[in-house]
């Protein structure tokens, strides 16, 4: 029935539509991605559901992620694009969802959906709707690499505290060997530094207090944590103002660096440049001993039906797959991405780390709660961690400077 | 004169560092297509271990490299060659014919060159969407017809107004036709502006990648830029391949505009008065 | 006026205009059908409130006052306003300035200049891409070649993208690299549509190179300086490539390098690491930058025309 329902959907949005875009046989649906490194995963992964379904060839067109956005809009708005379409989470989302580009995905179509946490929902969710309208494809979690081997040759523990931390950056720096990898040359990296060792001076109490407004970024508790970073600058590289992520990268790999603080998302990347990397994935230190280890949590992305494709069944019937165990476990494995689908088998040794550490985690706060509205948090917090990093603002002007400009639509600070 | 031979030996000195200065970082790009990423980080201005050509094999071999080449020579050909026409006329017309609009005419050209047409992304994107024009060659050189007219407009203009009068004069009461007059008396004489509006066109439309990308989706009709783009995509950190696709997507227009270097230099010449 | 000759008369003026037509026709059509139209209703855009990626209603002048009056809007654009002035006079200085001294020392025709000619003008056909990732190895804080120079003879090692003291002129130096060879050629062209004899007479009545190139060259140049002000100061105020190769969409460090070009792509298009689309902002200020473009350059193309005409 269900079907049948959405075979009719999918003929009259094809009648409405006139002629599909590109001219591909009928049971030919494409998918539209940034993540031009995955395309042989996704050919496998694709190969799979054609085994089960085998009238359904699915198409890939990846695409430059830094102008993925455009192109996607771009086609979007001339009612084009592809008939799945991978789309980012939160904000940008809802950009997407709010101008009626998405197919909503009603949990009867896509009973999938109940395969997914709360916050993984929440993350594809249009807020204003309450519909779900994306599938998650993957969390990321933000934390400390560090290299096993050069910690071993300086005679260094990864540290657990703060203050442990800034010891083993002093031993390792004596031994001539840069401690952080990270740079401030690249906005985003500045974020996900910081976001890596202040939430744990935050932690869960300061979000909450951020969501009823009794607390804005001016409070005490954003602002010495802010603070805090400023004591890492004499263990990151020099000239680290000038040093962008892909450096910051390669120093992490070749061994220069003994850590980096990034996202799970390298886990992949950093392997494939260097497999003989012997490196490990750490919750960031503690304020102090015994204090837990908050590792920040965002997802990435998911899965959409795009409104007007001339393929809805089709089309749903491949993001139900990539809703399934089956498909997260295979995902996971090929990608090493860590995938929210409840009963996933993760094996990867590492990965499953990563998953472990997950459940002392909170959320990355800026991308979770401030990029809906311009300005976002992302924007405002990057732009004053630079300058704060570079020596021309201070903690409580970054703070002050967020609370004024995401003031223009959070209501709780509005009070 | 000693005074003379001296400056002449100093401009020619600051000539020579000059010209280090421009062809240095060349070299360094063509070197470092022969690096692994490691040796790009840790010693980026050395010769490279080895004549290593797996980075160019690499791009060679898994991207469809002629295709992408000949598409775009194709499409930057094309449209430099119709900006060229189009432009020439109608800067002649605004140049050497004072009529009633011509203000306004150039005006109007000149005011696409004041916003980026990145901006007009979608309405073009729909323009040749209605034409039937998305996802080919033609539709492309359209829009870089479009984006190269006015420079070239304002540079043909700003030549063709400065061509003394009286040639002009001469032919017509010999009675030349105006199109005699424009094709064998005064445009020989622009050839030097012609010359600089067709590689200052030449140039972003062989390294544009925004409009190939958000129009074409075909991979056979990929420009060589948009190919490359997808291909350093997988590679995004991979700096010694990225160093060989940016050099081998540069070569091609690099060595043409060498080999053309001669008829470049007399073109612009050609205008001297000796 | 005798009849015929009058009737004459308009049939010339009539075939004169078919042929202004003529000429015109092609350019214009596609420039109104490819550029006029588009960025029309691109700018209609400007008016309207956006609800995600759609127009929603009508809200007049809304978008213009939020990104003219309203912080944050105001201070950044007004920040982006400032460095593309900076940028401008900057590159008339530093790459035109030198492209002139260029320009004349190629006109001696030294040994060797036909080859220079050649060098002078090859980074220009060079994508911005590939000059930033260089530019950006050559001032790298750690490998850089600059730095390593500047350890060799005993100064220390500096950002210079990563400070915000530096990073603007740092971009500004690149781009005269890249771009310098064309004006000098532009420049270069005219100069030798100075007549000989002129020079050979000035320098008989014993001008020096300073003398002639200020007081006999420069004048007579005038229409090339005309075409390389105008090209300039739109391309100054139109600057995206560079910046956004050395120091990405948000202007890094803090905004140091932030311009109307990446401030208004960020906008329009949103940057996928921290904002969000905004097309009214985002046509808002496009239009602005259209305006201001027009009417300032409309009116040095007025002020160095007279000057042209003037000789």
């Amino acid at each position: 029935m269900i079907s049948a329902r959405i075979g009719k959907l999918a003929l009259a949005a094809t009648a409405a539509w006139g002629m599909a875009f590109s001219a591909a046989h009928a049971a030919d649906i494409t998918f539209w991605t940034w993540r031009q490194e995955d395309k042989a995963a996704y050919t496998e992964l694709f190969g799979d559901f054609t085994k089960a379904n085998p009238d359904i060839h699915v198409k890939i067109e990846a695409f430059d992620p830094a102008n993925y956005a455009t192109i996607l809009s771009t086609a979007l708005a001339a009612g084009h694009g592809g008939d799945v379409l991978h789309t980012r989470a939160y904000g940008a989302l809802e950009t997407f969802a709010k101008a009626g580009y998405l197919l909503a995905l009603d949990p009867k179509a896509v009973p999938e959906l109940a395969n997914l946490p709360a916050d993984a929902l929440a993350s594809e969710t249009l807020r204003a709707d309450g519909k779900v309208y994306s599938l998650s494809f993957a969390s990321q979690t933000l934390g400390v690499f560090i290299n096993k081997d050069v910690f071993a040759k300086a005679g260094v523990q990864p540290p657990a505290t703060w203050d442990a931390f800034l010891a083993a950056c002093k031993a390792l720096k004596a031994k001539g060997v840069i401690p952080l990898a990270n740079g401030t040359a690249t906005a985003w990296m500045d974020e996900v530094m910081a976001s890596v060792f202040i939430n744990p001076f935050l932690g869960p109490q300061f979000v909450a207090d951020i969501q009823s407004g009794k607390a804005s970024f001016e409070d005490k508790r954003y602002t010495a944590a802010l603070g805090r970073l400023l004591e890492l600058r004499d263990y990151m590289p020099p000239g680290f103002t000038g040093v962008d992520y892909a450096t910051s990268q390669q120093l992490f790999l070749t061994g220069r660096a003994a850590m980096f603080a990034g996202g799970s998302f390298e886990i992949a990347n950093f392997r494939k440049q260097n497999p003989k990397l012997n490196m490990d994935f750490i919750a960031p230190p503690a304020p102090s001993a015994g204090a837990p280890r908050y590792v920040s949590k965002f997802y990435d992305g998911g899965y959409a039906v795009n409104a007007k494709s001339a393929h809805q069944a089709d089309a749903l019937k491949l993001v139900r797959y990539m809703g399934t165990p089956a498909y997260g476990t295979k995902f996971a494995a090929l990608l090493g991405n860590i995938s929210p689908i409840k009963g996933v088998v993760i094996n990867d040794p590492l990965l499953a780390e990563v998953a472990k550490l997950n459940e002392t985690s909170m959320p990355y706060i800026m991308a979770v709660y401030f990029r809906f509205d311009s300005p976002t948090g992302s924007e405002l917090l990057q732009s004053g961690l630079q300058k704060m990093m570079g020596g021309s603002a201070t903690p409580e002007q970054v703070g002050a400077d967020i609370t004024k400009g995401v003031s223009r639509y959070y209501k709780p600070f509005q009070k | 004169m000693k005074g003379e031979w001296l400056k002449n030996g100093a401009i020619q000195a600051l000539l020579l560092l000059n010209g280090f200065v421009m062809l240095y970082p060349l070299f360094v790009m063509v070197i470092s297509a022969f690096k692994s990423n490691a040796e790009i980080f840790t010693s980026p201005f050395a010769l490279p271990a080895g004549f290593d050509l797996t980075n160019a094999a690499r791009v060679w071999n898994e991207t469809s490299f002629v295709l992408y080449l000949g598409n775009s020579v194709i499409v930057t050909t094309a449209s430099v060659a119709a900006i060229l026409v189009c432009a020439t006329m109608a800067a002649y017309a605004i140049a050497r014919y004072p009529f009633r609009l011509s203000g306004a005419v150039f005006l109007f050209f000149l005011s696409g060159l004041m916003v980026p047409l990145k901006l007009a992304v979608i309405p073009l994107f729909i323009q040749l969407d209605g034409l039937g024009l998305i996802d080919t060659r033609a539709g492309l050189v359209l829009v870089y017809v479009a984006m190269g007219l006015p420079s070239a407009v304002f540079i043909l203009t700003g030549f063709l107004r400065t061509l003394p009068g009286e040639l002009e004069e001469a032919a017509r009461i010999e009675g030349a036709s105006e199109l005699r007059i424009m094709l064998s008396v005064m445009l020989p004489l622009a050839r030097p502006a012609m010359v600089i509006a067709a590689i200052q066109n030449a140039v972003p439309i062989w390294n544009d990648f925004f409009f190939p990308l958000v129009f074409i989706t075909s991979d056979r009709l990929k420009t060589l830029p948009q190919g490359l783009s997808v291909f350093m995509g997988e590679y995004n950190t991979d700096w010694g391949v990225l160093f060989a696709g940016l050099t081998l997507a540069a070569l091609p227009i690099m060595l043409v505009y060498i080999a053309l270097s001669r008829q470049f230099i007399a073109g612009l010449t050609q205008g001297a008065i000796k | 006026m005798k009849p015929a000759a009058s009737r004459r008369g308009a049939a010339a003026a009539r075939r004169r205009g078919l042929w202004i037509g003529f000429l015109l026709a092609p350019a214009l059509l596609v420039m109104t059908l490819f550029v006029a139209w588009p960025l029309a209703s691109a700018f209609r855009y400007a008016f309207y409130a956006f609800n995600g990626l759609a127009a929603s209603h009508f809200i007049g002048l809304e978008n213009f006052r939020a990104v003219l009056f309203e912080p944050p809007y105001s201070a950044w654009t007004l920040r982006a306003l400032a460095h593309n002035a900076i940028v401008f006079v900057a590159l008339m200085l530093v790459q035109n300035g030198l492209a002139y001294l260029i320009a004349f020392a190629l006109l001696k025709a030294l040994p060797g200049h036909r080859v220079h000619q050649v060098i002078v003008f090859l980074p220009v056909v060079l994508s911005a891409v590939i000059v930033g990732f260089l530019w950006k190895l050559f001032l790298h804080p750690l490998f850089g070649l600059v730095n390593q120079a500047l350890m060799a003879v005993g100064l220390a090692a500096h950002p210079w993208l990563g400070d915000g003291n530096t990073a603007l002129g740092s971009i500004i130096f690149t781009n005269a690299w890249h771009w310098m060879g064309f004006p000098a050629l532009i420049f270069l062209a005219a100069m030798q549509r100075v007549p000989r004899e002129v020079m050979e007479a000035a320098r008989i009545d014993g001008a020096t190179d300073r003398a002639l190139l200020g007081a006999i060259i420069w004048p007579l140049v005038a229409p090339a300086t005309t075409i390389i002000f105008t090209l300039t100061f739109i391309g100054s105020f139109n600057w995206f490539e560079l910046p956004y190769v050395m120091a990405g969409l948000d202007g890094s460090p803090g905004g140091a390098t932030d311009v109307l070009g990446l401030y208004f792509y960020r906008t329009a298009f949103g940057s996928t690491s921290a904002g969000l689309q905004d097309f009214g902002h985002g046509s808002a200020l496009a239009v602005l930058m259209f305006i201001f473009l027009a009417v300032v350059s409309g009116l040095a193309l007025r002020v160095l025309r007279r000057r042209e005409i003037e000789l």
